[in-house]
């Protein structure tokens, strides 16, 4: 019943939004970065990363023989700014699609707005999973696309045996934390050997925490940290690290909240093979990244200013959109999005990412060790790995499953064969 | 596998070598590597061996540099032919070296050849492969490495290769070393039980991570069980049902061993539920009365006993197959005798660990209570002597921290600039706080509660402008090398150098401004004005200079503070504020106006951080929720603090 009422709407929305489309001229592309406020170093980028790819589509003539606008606001890294601008942006502006936010907070907060409004979302950044929105295309990374690989990676390769497991205290760590410990457990890690710590944002006295990680040593298994630290905290993490000797052949750290632009900040020497998970990295020598590279400098006009995987998500993101518009002929955010399902574009380090029925990304997963020049070494790279959007490693999302295409819903219960629920409200 | 690629590689240069030198071999490396291609180019550890020990075997000549050169990337192949070459990197392009010829073949760009990477773990088992190689190099730094990478992946096969470059050793401490690793290497692989023990003996009391870790690995466990207590196994333990291991868990075991049926759970039996709906009901019980799980195990059992679904196993069954199995935990070693050895060494190494580890503690508590200190005896001076609630505070600490970081970027040499900066940031936030005093607080000294928020919004404006100015990337701020390492007491207690550097520091502030209080003119009068303004200004001293001056050196201090948190922490716009709190809490904790209350505030409050991060080592930010409320309740029983000030002194 819900479905049907629902489905009647979006066609109703479908029939009034595809006349519109078609006569607008520019078509409109929010962008909802933060430019001010805690988040702004990382969020800046991703802003000008979309006002260079919006250019260059321009230079290419557009899309559906339109110009593009870039409609720029600033949600100052303030939460409930995000619901407010989407509102703003959807209904005052009247964009044809969004690419912004980068903390899963402020994905919340918005996410309620935009399934009122039906508008298109493209969130850019690695994230904690467990939300399948009908309105999102997550093109970061989840779980299974980051942390599980880097996992399976320390126990195969490095033959890590007892973990630690370290994060600030927010949502993203503590639920990325929660999947990881009960997948270290199928694996046949004994719980004895996960240390979980969780420290506050900002958190500089590390002496102990490092101590205490070292000091896992002595039951005779090989160590490895899994770092979901975040923000400024890792440069007080690091520099203990460096302190206090611990070489990565002896604990390997693996972070995945640590790239080029956060080592920028670092004394990188000390660091050298420790290692991050992502899904590019700077230092991937194709010629897709090459160009890209080399149009990111002539836009920023800095030869030093560094790429990182969110920035190459939006640029996949940012492209399949393009081609979907291109496809379905309009920018009617129903139209698009049934067409963004199985679109495919090239990853910048070689490959095809393809968008799936749940919204979320096939990529490469890529494991890079830490260079002395702040860069990364690639020394592992899968072939494409589906995002999942529900965790299985976590009961109450084992049976989950998100299928937009065939199910219509983005919460399935496969067990009792039905949609949970439709709306991201959780 | 690898025991004869070890004694085979120790004969290997002293039978092969010179035989080699005479006459050109008829394979070359390149063509053995062609038959490892893969392997090669994607290097796994679970591969690894294989590849070292067809290497090792086929003999080929430039066998270990190559493994060096692969273990350091320095090896691509060009995809064309499959081909391995050696690199040297020319700006930009690649230079390839022949294998086997060490002739430059040609000049490529990086994306023409595959560079190929081995990781940490092919790393580590490559280093493993040349130990025996590399035990004996000329180089001391090389037969160091080569003496971590036997220590990092212990195997027995290399004794004899690691006694026989200890024979040869001259350098006392690598001979150390090796002596270290043999005994270690004895005491968990030699054949005979006697020498074991002996080696296990002498490790009782050894604290060094590398002795526990070998006493804890000779005494890992594996689960079993039997129908009756083998006499044959060492035995670690027999567990007891219910108590030692829950009786689902055993008869999981059974299941998994094919020795008993799977115990079908709630979504199996409502799956056999639905199957077998008769005429609206399932064995006899109708539908519409299945909601609850009474019913439902009673439908199943109907079915059960018409033979149509697997058995359902209650805990009467579970507890009836259990009981016929004992379980038990046996060790790993065989050697009952050792693994008796191993424990009872561990048992005189426990409490050792455990003093050590309070000492760990304690020194960590120390480091932490001097920075606390830093942070907060300017504050102790402004807020105590002054009466002014200085928000602002941590501003100035991290301006401090960032002139620390100009001062970096400009003066290369670490040493120097940490000389130049310690001054330079005592004379800008000096100035900072002369120039605040004289602009705003002046105004406002007779009303605290428009100082408090004057200074809160100065300290927005200070973050703001240093986001405007450096961005809101952490800075870096380096120690130089002297400072960078830790001093290392043993594996349990080590401080980095820095946090020592931090504590002398700490000190010396804590002298300078005793002397300056106590011993000169200026301390004199900052106490008259302190004690009674009016009655100072009549005695000729002007209260307005002393306020400018004390609050100058309070900010002083702040910004000096600064650049040692910068050290051991992040140069960030935020720094400040997340020390102000904890710097008002020391201050208050240790009673208003007294430089010896700021200190023993510091060192309640770092014992007390680290005492409750010991009992809840897994959340950090909750050890601060409760030393919070634990001040909180301190400041009930004295509200003056540790150190109250008493008499005349005490002021009001």
């Amino acid at each position: 019943m819900l479905k049907k009422t629902l489905l009647s709407a979006a066609a109703f929305a479908a029939l009034t939004s595809t006349a519109n489309a078609q006569a607008a001229c520019p078509i409109k592309v929010g962008v909802l970065h933060s430019l001010s406020g805690s988040m702004a170093i990382s969020e800046t980028t991703l802003r000008d990363v979309m006002q260079m790819l919006v250019a260059e589509q321009n230079a290419k003539g557009g899309v559906l023989g339109c110009e593009l606008e870039a409609v720029v606001v600033d949600p100052a890294s303030d939460w409930p700014l995000f619901a407010e601008l989407t509102r703003q942006l959807l209904t005052v502006d009247e964009v044809d699609v969004i690419f912004g936010a980068w903390t899963s907070v402020s994905r919340k907060a918005l996410l309620p707005v935009l399934e009122e409004l039906n508008g298109l979302f493209f969130y850019p950044v690695q994230y904690e999973g467990q939300e399948s929105s009908r309105n999102v295309f997550y093109t970061g990374a989840a779980p299974n696309q980051q942390a599980i690989p880097a996992v399976d990676y320390f126990i195969d390769e490095l033959g890590v045996e007892s973990f630690a497991l370290l994060g600030t205290d927010y949502v993203y760590p503590r639920t990325t934390n929660a999947i990881l410990e009960s997948y270290l457990l199928s694996k046949g890690i004994a719980a004895e050997d996960i240390f979980v710590n969780y420290t506050p944002f900002g958190h500089a006295d590390w002496s102990t925490i490092v101590s205490d990680v070292v000091n896992l040593g002595a039951g005779g298994k090989q160590v490895g940290v899994i770092s979901t630290i975040n923000g400024d905290a890792n440069v007080g993490f690091y520099t203990e690290l460096a302190a206090q000797g611990v070489s990565a052949a002896d604990i390997p750290v693996v972070a995945f909240s640590v790239g080029e632009e956060e080592l920028s900040g670092l004394d990188t020497s000390r660091l050298v093979g420790h290692l991050a998970a992502w899904n590019y990295f700077m230092s991937a020598d194709t010629p897709e990244n090459e160009a890209f590279i080399t149009a990111w400098h002539e836009f920023i006009g800095d030869t030093d200013r560094v790429t990182n995987d969110p920035m190459e998500a939006h640029y996949i993101g940012f492209n399949m959109w393009v081609n979907a518009v291109e496809a379905a002929g309009t920018t009617d955010v129903d139209a698009v999005r049934e067409a963004m399902w199985g679109q495919e574009f090239p990853n910048l380090t070689g490959g095809m990412a393809v968008m799936n029925a749940n919204h979320h990304l096939s990529k490469p997963v890529l494991i890079g060790e830490i260079r002395a020049d702040g860069q990364f070494d690639i020394i592992s790279q899968t072939p494409e790995v589906a995002g999942e959007a529900w965790s299985p490693f976590l009961s109450e999302s084992a049976n989950w499953t998100s299928d937009w295409q065939e199910l219509e819903c983005g919460m399935y219960d496969t067990a009792t064969e039905t949609c949970v629920q439709l709306t991201s409200n959780y | 596998m690898l025991r004869c690629l070890c004694a085979f590689a120790l004969i290997w240069p002293l039978v092969f070598g010179p035989l080699m030198a005479q006459d050109q071999p008829d394979t070359t490396l390149q063509s053995v590597l062609q038959t490892l291609q893969n392997d090669v180019t994607n290097p796994s550890r679970s591969t690894v061996n294989d590849v070292l020990a067809a290497l090792i075997a086929a003999d080929a000549p430039n066998t270990v540099p190559f493994l060096l050169a692969w273990s350091d990337r320095n090896v691509v192949q060009r995809p064309s032919d499959g081909a391995f070459f050696f690199t040297q990197e020319a700006d930009g392009n690649v230079t390839l070296i022949d294998i086997d010829t060490g002739a430059e073949v040609a000049t490529v760009s990086t994306r023409d050849v595959t560079q190929i990477r081995p990781n940490a773990g092919v790393q580590r088992e490559i280093g493993a492969a040349l130990v025996a190689f590399e035990l004996t190099h000329p180089e001391a730094d090389r037969r160091i490495a080569a003496l971590d990478s036997a220590a990092r992946s212990p195997d027995p096969d290399q004794l004899p290769a690691i006694r026989a470059a200890r024979a040869e050793e001259e350098v006392p401490a690598i001979a150390a070393r090796m002596d270290r690793l043999i005994a270690l290497l004895v005491a968990r692989y030699d054949q005979d039980s006697a020498t074991r023990v002996a080696a296990i003996d002498a490790l009782r009391g050894d604290v060094s991570t590398p002795a526990r870790s070998v006493l804890n690995q000779l005494l890992q466990t594996r689960a079993e069980f039997a129908d009756s207590l083998p006499d044959d196994v060492n035995i670690a333990r027999i567990k007891t049902l219910g108590e030692d291991m829950a009786l689902t868990a055993a008869y999981d075991v059974l299941v998994a061993a094919n020795l008993a049926p799977p115990a079908p759970g709630r979504n199996a039996i409502r799956d056999a539920l639905r199957g077998n709906i008769v005429d609206g009901a399932v064995g006899g019980v109708p539908i519409h009365d299945l909601d609850n799980d009474a019913s439902r195990i009673r439908a199943y059992q109907a079915l059960e006993d018409a033979g149509t679904v697997p058995p359902l196993v209650t805990e009467a069954d579970m507890a009836d197959a259990v009981s016929q199995y004992v379980f038990f935990d046996t060790y790993l070693e065989p050697d009952a005798t050792v693994t008796d050895a191993v424990r009872a060494a561990q048992s005189s190494t426990t409490t050792k660990v455990a003093l050590f580890q309070f000492l760990s503690l304690s020194f960590d508590a120390l480091s932490l209570a001097s920075i606390f200190f830093l942070a907060a005896i300017g504050l102790a001076i402004t807020f105590g002597v002054m009466r002014v609630i200085n928000m602002a505070h941590g501003e100035f600490i991290m301006m401090g921290a960032y002139t620390g970081y100009v001062v970096q970027t400009i003066i290369p040499n670490y040493t120097a600039s940490l000389a130049v900066a310690l001054p330079l940031a005592f004379a800008v936030t000096f100035l900072a706080g002369v120039v605040m005093e004289r602009l705003v607080i002046r105004h406002l000294y007779t009303r605290p509660l428009e100082t408090l928020l004057a200074t809160f919004g100065i300290s927005i404006a200070l973050q703001q402008l240093a986001k405007n100015i450096f961005g809101t990337q952490a800075r870096p701020l380096t120690a130089p090398d002297w400072l960078a390492g830790a001093i290392q007491v043993n594996d349990l207690v080590s401080v980095a150098a820095v946090r020592v550097g931090i504590f002398v520091m700490a000190g010396m502030f804590l002298l300078l401004l005793l002397y300056i209080l106590n011993r000169t003119r200026l301390g004199l009068e900052v106490r008259a004005v302190t004690q009674n303004p009016g009655m100072a200004a009549s005695m000729g001293i002007n209260p307005d200079r002393i306020n400018m001056l004390t609050f100058g050196l309070g900010s002083g201090i702040a910004g000096v503070a600064g650049v040692a948190i910068g050290l051991v922490a992040q140069v960030t716009s935020e720094m400040g504020a997340n020390y102000i709190v904890q710097s008002f809490m020391t201050v208050v904790v240790g009673g208003v106006g007294s430089v010896f209350g700021t200190l023993a505030g510091a060192a309640l409050i770092g014992a007390l951080q680290k005492g409750i991060e010991w009992f809840n080592p897994a959340n950090t930010l909750a050890a601060q929720t409760f030393m919070v409320l634990f001040i909180i309740l301190f400041i009930q029983f004295r509200p003056k603090g540790i150190v109250a000030l008493k008499g005349r002194a005490a002021g009001d």
